[in-house]
């Protein structure tokens, strides 16, 4: 299940592709991108550290097209960013390959592999003017003519709204301006991907929703890949056209932003994905009068028959029932059952309501206003179709 | 404080610490302000009633200070700038490896290049002495070069450990991404970053090769590259109790702390940036 996107074959990397002709050219020593499109994978990635007693990440399988947005989404410590090093060839793993187009990138030097990356810390070089930073790569790894270096400057600086800031030092810029440059630095090498990790931590909320669509712009413009590494679950579902959910070292799910919040493939995604977080109730399998239930400290919830059908064989077992805040109907007067109201938390145009039930915290998401806050007790109803069943592990059962 | 106006302990802690400072600087400037009197002085002045301005001043001590100097200067001259290059070519990479690499040993063998520097010197003489007539190099320029080295690589490695430490790895690893070898980005990226360190350590190496006595008494004969110190102690009459000729000696040792007060005031932005960390 969690392997769904992996369908591709190999076929497509002998497509001559001529978009990116000229990007490349002076990169001799680069892999060169002229010749196909950028498809990026990642095949049974390992890497630990500490001889071994720290695995960072772990049988990492991951295919990025062409042009693809794509998210490493996950709680710190699971391995995302050690993930994007690999990557990068700032940490070789101990385990496994990355490709380029079937070219085999795992041994290359970083500065060898055509791709670019944008750090959490910014890490412009503070003794050198914005040119010169944005420069570098150009000097470094190309034999352009400084003409045509000069023209592709002042062409990305012009994109990113630095053209005034050229001469001046990184210290004389603000955080967005630096990050900005940072992103230029990476821009103006053509590469075959971009790699971002966690780059708009640094920067305060606005200025950050602000870099989000401005990012996303740039890579719809530019149709390059960004492999993009962020903790903010919120921030992976707004850029990302593939999202990867990381835990423990592992992938735990590959999809779509609609597939990993609709369809969560273990109780994990489901709880990190969303907010306010998913119910996740633990709740044993009964076989009633009316058929299977589920039974849980508050209310007995009857099973739909997709449900009933994979919980046949489950009867007596604990399952873990997950239900989405907003298919938590509340009313006043009646419903399945009764629950203490706590708090009502307004997040604009819905409110978040925190309710207990039986000694079990719930919460719910309702338009704005509609349950008052003095209110004690709300009635519940659960769209029981939206549900979803893990086993007690975490695998979905259905 | 000074917002307060004229309360009487906000007064009071600005006199005592006015007054300090005036007592440290005092301390300093009187001496200094005789050393330059007496360099002007005819012999016939310094022995009668001390006072600061000379009654007839002369540049005669300057001159043959200078002239009996000269020779010695170009030694010192050649010693410290020698101590100072040779001191960084081994402990750039040295402390860089420190700061950056994992290696088998790392914290034991800082330790003991660090307690290297507790060990008295004058107990190296003997050995050194010894061993460099051995290898050759006893009473050569290039010699104290190397003798000098055993007090400063030690405090060198950990000035320059910690200011590699000190500069994100990021910035390092940004540098590889966009084209550096590990040795690129160290030459192109690093080393101007730790500019005002390596500055800080060639200077302390510099004034060691320069003004130290020891070594350069020991290490060298008369016919040798005597530096310009130990020529100090042939002017104080080397201990004989015969007259020393105090407008001379002073003279001498202005002459001989310039060229260092020159390279501080020339270095001094990246020494204050160097030390203030």
């Amino acid at each position: 299940m969690s392997r769904e996107p992996m369908k591709q074959t190999e076929d497509t990397s002998s497509d001559t592709q001529p978009k990116r002709s000229e990007a490349s050219s002076g990169n001799q020593n680069a892999v060169d991108a002229s010749v196909s499109g950028n498809r990026i994978r990642l095949d049974g990635v390992r890497k630990t550290f500490n001889e071994g007693s720290v695995v960072a990440c772990d049988d990492v399988n991951i295919e990025i097209d062409e042009g693809e947005f794509v998210v490493l989404v996950g709680p710190s410590g699971c391995g995302k960013t050690t993930t994007l090093r690999c990557i990068a060839g700032l940490e070789e793993p101990d385990r496994g390959s990355i490709t380029v187009d079937g070219e085999d990138i795992t041994g290359l030097k970083s500065k060898d592999r055509n791709l670019a990356f944008v750090f959490q810390s910014i890490a412009l070089f503070p003794h050198m003017s914005v040119r010169k930073n944005i420069r570098f790569g150009l000097d470094m790894n190309t034999d352009l003519s400084s003409e045509e270096k000069r023209r592709r400057v002042e062409d990305v600086a012009e994109t990113l709204g630095l053209s005034e800031a050229l001469d001046r030092k990184p210290s004389a810029l603000s955080g967005g301006q630096q990050q900005r440059v940072s992103l230029g630095r990476a821009m103006v090498m053509e590469p075959a991907a971009f790699l971002l990790d966690e780059p708009f931590s640094a920067l305060d909320a606005n200025l950050r929703d602000h870099m989000r669509v401005e990012v996303k712009k740039i890579q719809r413009e530019l149709h390059t890949a960004m492999i993009f590494v962020t903790h903010d679950q919120e921030e992976a579902m707004t850029l990302g056209d593939k999202i990867v959910v990381m835990n423990n070292g592992y992938v735990q799910q590959i999809g779509t932003p609609y597939e990993i919040y609709n369809e969560p493939a273990n109780r994990f995604v489901a709880g990190f994905i969303g907010s306010p977080s998913p119910n996740l109730v633990e709740c044993t399998v009964e076989r009633t009068a009316d058929g299977i239930a589920l039974a849980s400290d508050f209310y007995t919830i009857p099973a739909t028959e997709t449900q009933a059908e994979r919980l046949e064989s489950l009867v007596g077992e604990t399952v873990i029932y997950g239900i989405r805040p907003e298919y938590l109907d509340l009313q006043i007067d009646r419903g399945a059952f009764v629950a203490d109201l706590d708090v009502v938390e307004p997040l604009g145009d819905r409110d978040a309501v925190h309710l207990s039930a039986g000694g079990t915290d719930l919460s719910a998401v309702t338009p704005q206003g509609e349950i008052a806050r003095d209110t004690d007790r709300v009635h519940v109803d659960i769209q029981t179709e939206e549900a979803w069943l893990f086993e007690e592990d975490g695998t979905r059962i259905v | 404080m000074s917002t307060t106006g004229y309360d009487a302990t906000g007064v009071t802690l600005k006199a005592t610490a006015y007054g300090v400072v005036a007592f440290l600087v005092l301390g300093n400037l009187v001496p200094f302000l005789f050393i330059l009197s007496v360099s002007f002085m005819p012999p016939s002045e310094f022995f009668t009633d001390p006072h600061l301005v000379p009654y007839e001043p002369t540049l005669e001590a300057w001159t043959s200070g200078f002239e009996e100097l000269r020779g010695n200067l170009v030694n010192s001259f050649l010693i410290g700038a020698g101590t100072a290059l040779l001191a960084l070519a081994i402990t750039i990479p040295g402390a860089y490896a420190f700061a950056r690499k994992e290696f088998y040993g790392k914290t034991a063998g800082f330790y003991a290049i660090i307690s290297a520097m507790m060990f008295p010197y004058i107990l190296l003489v003997i050995p050194i002495m010894d061993l460099w007539t051995a290898l050759g190099v006893y009473n050569t320029i290039f010699g104290m070069i190397l003798a000098y080295q055993v007090f400063v690589t030690p405090f060198s490695i950990w000035i320059l450990r910690d200011f590699f430490e000190n500069l994100p790895t990021d910035i390092e690893e940004a540098a590889q991404v966009y084209g550096c070898t590990q040795f690129t980005a160290f030459v192109r990226v690093i080393l101007p970053l730790a500019a005002p360190g390596i500055v800080a350590v060639g200077f302390l190496a510099f004034l060691t090769g320069w003004n130290d006595f020891l070594f350069a008494n020991l290490l060298t004969t008369g016919t040798g590259p005597v530096p310009a110190v130990p020529v100090l102690y042939g002017t104080i009459g080397g201990g004989s109790g015969e007259r020393v000729y105090w407008g001379k000696l002073m003279a001498e040792t202005l002459i001989i702390g310039t060229p260092p007060t020159i390279i501080y005031l020339v270095a001094r932005n990246y020494l204050e940036s160097a030390f203030s960390v």
